[in-house]
């Protein structure tokens, strides 16, 4: 049974008089009667807001602020409150769009096509702009105890042509993999939304 | 009617994040509308049959700038002159929750454009709105099918900052007038918007017209 209290908006005043016998779920009359709920987290930004699905032959009907989380207490932004058209949506994206160097136009591509040519891409950018080694100023002892400066050169295999941003969307997990991957690759400039 | 159920808006609370607006969209299953920028935050432009619930942005500048949110809806007067001269035209096409005192559209009954004006000029906010090609009439029903099942309707629901509340008529006077009581130091113009003739009280804090033309009754209510 889900529970409409949610600090300020009790709604019936004399709702603890109500015999435990008699409650039944309180949804029956309403248009979402009879959907499975499942409880969820809002994927847009690091609150992390409660969210309940209500989803009827495999299919999301309607979602919804969930009361009994402790982080929102059932409140969404006006971006969490439309999630439902998050998969529900005619207006979303179902195809990556591919718009080529120098063109205005935007054409709809495969998945296959599109993952190939960002694989060619991050190679052809990456054999371009690795550095196996970079040169730094250090400041050492002398044999005479004084201090010399002098540049060293470090082996750091490290590309400097490609950063990494993204994604609000991704769990601790996921990023983990991200950085794992983006680290394997040498890239140094990389973040992720979720933090702030 | 007297008692029932209140809405309280305290302005000052709301960041105008629109989380009501799209929950009252979401619940009510309202199509979107195509709209075109019209250079400030407010979209869409005005309420229609597709949009029951709306955050008014509006600016001032004469000082100093401010910047006035306004989550405009349907007031439920406790004694609705819309109600008033729709029964006049068709009788039921807006009805009066018993319980609530909710403002209700009926959504099975037609209504033609001539009386339409007639009715959405009887309202002292200008909430009425009609769907031209089914001529049905339709506004904010306070969510009553919500009430009725004991869940609070969808825009207060979804208010993160806790600027809009509901709850018994009585109860949401008194924390209208305590909130009002509060800030009145800080603001002096702070005023409630026609506490005794609505169920959706406001509080604001400067001129009502700085808001929204139609934030205060531009009409007198015949009682």
């Amino acid at each position: 049974m889900e529970t409409a209290s949610c600090g300020s908006t009790n709604l019936s005043d004399s709702s603890l008089e109500i015999n435990p016998d008699q409650v039944k779920d309180k949804t029956q009359g309403l248009w979402t009667a009879g959907t499975k709920k499942t409880y969820s987290i809002c994927p847009y930004c690091s609150v992390g807001c409660g969210v309940i699905v209500h989803s009827s032959g495999g299919r999301v009907i309607y979602t919804e602020g969930d009361p009994e989380n402790p982080v929102s207490e059932g409140a969404l932004c006006a971006k969490g409150a439309a999630l439902s058209q998050l998969v529900n949506s005619p207006e979303r994206l179902t195809k990556p769009k591919y718009r080529a160097p120098g063109s205005a136009e935007w054409r709809e591509v495969e998945w296959d096509w599109a993952l190939d040519r960002i694989a060619q891409r991050v190679k052809m950018t990456r054999d371009k702009t690795f550095k196996h080694t970079s040169k730094s100023k250090v400041t050492e002892k002398g044999v005479d105890g004084r201090e010399i400066q002098f540049e060293k050169e470090f082996v750091v295999n490290r590309t400097d042509g490609i950063v990494s941003i993204g994604s609000a969307g991704l769990n601790g997990e996921e990023c983990f993999l991200l950085q794992k991957l983006m680290r394997s690759w040498g890239i140094v400039y990389f973040d992720d939304k979720t933090r702030t | 009617m007297t008692d029932g159920k209140s809405i309280f808006i305290d302005t000052t609370q709301c960041i105008a994040c629109r989380g009501c607006q799209v929950a009252c969209k979401e619940w009510n299953r309202l199509m979107p509308e195509k709209t075109v920028n019209k250079g400030n935050l407010q979209n869409p432009e005005d309420l229609s049959h597709n949009t029951w619930k709306l955050v008014r942005f509006s600016e001032s500048d004469e000082e100093k700038l401010t910047w006035y949110f306004f989550s405009d809806q349907c007031r439920h007067c406790l004694n609705p002159p819309c109600k008033e001269a729709a029964d006049k035209k068709a009788n039921g096409v807006i009805i009066q929750d018993e319980k609530t005192g909710a403002v209700i559209f009926n959504p099975n009954m037609r209504i033609n454009q001539v009386d339409f004006r007639e009715i959405r000029e009887a309202c002292p906010y200008d909430i009425p709105r009609m769907q031209p090609e089914t001529q049905m009439m339709a506004f904010c029903n306070m969510c009553f099918d919500r009430l009725s099942e004991g869940l609070p309707p969808a825009c207060v629901k979804a208010c993160s900052t806790g600027a809009m509340r509901f709850g018994s008529r009585k109860a949401m006077l008194e924390a209208a007038e305590k909130r009002l009581a509060e800030i009145k130091g800080t603001y002096g113009k702070a005023l409630l918007t026609d506490p005794n003739n609505v169920r959706v009280i406001y509080l604001l804090v400067d001129d009502p017209d700085e808001y929204h033309k139609f934030a205060v009754a531009q009409k007198p209510f015949v009682l």
